[in-house]
């Protein structure tokens, strides 16, 4: 018998949900103790709620759980997370993914998970898993060397090293015809599996830039102040070395002045406000109407190459506006194995 | 008039050639990349290409003027303006096959301003250099005109070539939408040391300097066309930050103060400053 009875996610209420959803229970560090002191301090200034946000510590999204698989039942997960052990009920409607679609039972302990849950109207504390995420990574870069249908993939971030690809023969046919050009100098963004030190990728996140790295095309000129919202496409990175459940966006325009310095490749194609890290941004799923504000946590050198759509619900504006954490990506209603969701963003600067 | 026109050629082509050649040192210089025709190189000769090419343009536009009068007359002036043709021919050629294969490549002939893809254009543009330079062989050393008629014609040639040349350039658009256009100031790239400065000069600077402890901003950071600068202060024996919100469309734009007591406290926005708006407004 299962754990708790359940309820279709086809009911599933569309609406502004997503600020409200998200909490704050999770450690503070140094950098964003520093970047909640920033939104305090202009709040002196300025009359600005965004410090509530921060308010001494960083969010988490209360409907999001990372972690590491640690039991799977027939009608349920346990998953080890930052705040121990928690349980979701499981169900024939519940999504797996596991470099493609899967059933819950194809899901091994210690596998890495994200999983999107729902507190059932009837028992709050007990969750179900509306969709389960395993071992799922995303490599997106510039390709520094090639091997047969190995490559090492430089992500743009800090200072980490290459990162490991491997297009499975099963694969290649379906990333080939989107990734034409898998040759050094050219950009790289593809979905798949983590398995050890390298991500065996199972699908295009993209279709490939015609250029290459640093040769994104300019963005039009903007006569008067930056119109918002600003439309386009949020994709999403893998954590690196921020913490597994940190809800925000590495942004692609990142002042300079601020340490980052931007690539070949300017702003990226989509004129937005330069900002510093800490800053606070409202981001909107347009294709699942959930909106959330979140912090600035990196800069996103990457976000900045790729000159595409996302076709999620529509055809969105050309340019990466986001750079999404997993956690941020998923709260706000989008699945990691679409790469993307067509999206608004508004930033608090005047 | 045919004779005018093949005289006008060769400073014509000395001009441009030289424009291109600082336009492609500039972006070299700045972007450490190669563009245009060099595009089909592999990705490590780009660069070294594109210096070649600046190069040779340079040296050729040189060669053009220092064989144009009569110490250069005969073989030399007849060798440079050969080779300015083939450069030209060899462009065009590039430039059809470019547009071909890399239909999103701009030629990169005048650098930065050459970004937009390579049309035709650009190829009717190298390939009438091309034949311009080519007519320029032959014709007697150049010398000042004789007559004000003489005169008249030689400007009204070179008014028209540069006119047909101007509607060949998709260049031109691009600087006068360049010259026409200022970022709005969210979109600019502002250096710190310019903040600074614009907060040094002003009044809220000078009126709150006094209860700063150290020079040196201890927090930097831009949203927009903000960029907030945080020092550490003392006032009534309490420890606070000062936080100074610098505008950065203009010089001389207003610097609002705020200020924050270095607990966690939060201190409502200042009202408008007083007689000493810190022990005003501040609850400290």
């Amino acid at each position: 018998m299962a754990w708790w009875w359940l309820q279709s996610h086809s009911g599933q209420v569309r609406n502004n949900r997503g600020i409200s959803a998200i909490s704050r229970t999770l450690p503070e560090s140094g950098a964003s103790a520093r970047f909640a002191r920033r939104a305090l301090l202009r709040a002196a200034v300025f009359e600005t709620r965004d410090q509530e946000l921060w308010a001494h510590r960083p969010a988490i999204a209360a409907s999001v759980t990372t972690g590491v698989l640690a039991e799977v039942r027939e009608d349920a997960i346990a998953v080890d997370g930052e705040h121990g052990t928690e349980f979701f009920g499981v169900s024939s409607a519940t999504v797996t993914w596991l470099g493609a679609r899967a059933s819950p039972s194809a899901l091994r302990p210690g596998d890495q998970v994200i999983v999107r849950h729902r507190t059932m109207d009837a028992a709050p504390a007990r969750k179900h898993a509306e969709r389960i995420w395993a071992r799922v990574g995303r490599i997106t870069g510039t390709i520094v060397a090639a091997d047969g249908l190995e490559f090492l993939v430089d992500t743009h971030r800090d200072d980490r090293a290459p990162q490991r690809v491997v297009i499975p023969p099963a694969s290649s046919r379906q990333i080939q015809v989107r990734f034409p050009r898998l040759a050094p100098g050219y950009l790289l963004d593809v979905i798949g599996t983590r398995h050890g030190d390298h991500l065996l990728a199972v699908a295009p996140a993209t279709a490939q830039p015609p250029y290459h790295a640093g040769h994104s095309p300019r963005p039009p000129l903007v006569g008067g102040p930056v119109p918002m919202p600003i439309s386009g496409s949020a994709v999403w990175h893998e954590p690196d070395d921020e913490p597994p459940g940190l809800l925000g966006l590495a942004y692609p325009a990142i002042d300079p002045e601020g340490g980052a310095q931007p690539g070949d490749g300017g702003t990226g194609c989509v004129r937005l406000p330069y900002l510093s890290l800490g800053a606070t941004v409202t981001i909107r799923n347009e294709c699942a109407d959930l909106a959330a504000m979140l912090p600035v946590t990196s800069d996103g050198a990457m976000a900045r190459e790729f000159c595409d759509r996302c076709v999620e619900c529509g055809t969105s504006p050309k340019g990466r506006v986001a750079d999404l954490t997993m956690t941020a990506f998923v709260g706000l209603g989008g699945n990691l194995e679409d790469g993307c969701f067509n999206a608004t963003l508004t930033t608090m600067a005047g | 008039m045919l004779a005018v026109m093949r005289e006008v050629q060769v400073p014509l082509l000395a001009v441009l050639l030289f424009c291109g050649s600082a336009a492609k040192a500039r972006q070299a210089i700045g972007t450490h990349q190669g563009s245009g025709p060099t595009a089909m190189f592999p990705l490590r000769l780009r660069r070294p290409a594109a210096v070649a090419l600046c190069a040779t343009e340079f040296v050729l536009g040189a060669a053009l003027l220092l064989t144009a009068g009569h110490a250069g007359a005969g073989n030399p002036a007849a060798a440079a303006r050969a080779a300015t043709g083939l450069l030209f021919g060899t462009a065009a050629a590039a430039l059809y096959e470019l547009r071909a294969r890399r239909p999103d490549a701009g030629c990169g002939c005048f650098g930065e301003l050459s970004r937009t893809p390579v049309s035709w254009r650009v190829t009717a543009r190298a390939t009438l250099l091309c034949v311009a330079a080519l007519s320029s062989i032959g014709i007697p050393p150049l010398r000042m005109p004789d007559s004000a008629t003489q005169a008249w014609l030689t400007l009204a040639a070179v008014a028209a070539e540069v006119a047909v040349l101007a509607a060949l350039s998709p260049e031109i658009s691009q600087v006068m939408l360049r010259l026409s256009h200022a970022d709005p100031c969210e979109l600019r790239e502002v250096a710190v040391w310019r903040t600074l400065s614009a907060l040094h000069a002003s009044a809220s600077w000078r009126r709150y300097q006094r209860f700063l402890v150290t020079a040196e901003p201890i927090d930097v950071w831009r949203e927009g066309c903000w960029r907030f600068v945080v020092f550490p202060g003392v006032v009534a024996s309490r420890r606070v930050d000062v936080v100074f919100a610098v505008h950065l469309a203009r010089r001389g734009a207003p610097v609002r103060v705020g200020m924050l007591d270095t607990g966690a406290g939060f201190v409502p926005p200042l009202e408008a400053p007083l007689e000493d708006p810190l022990q005003m407004s501040n609850r400290v």
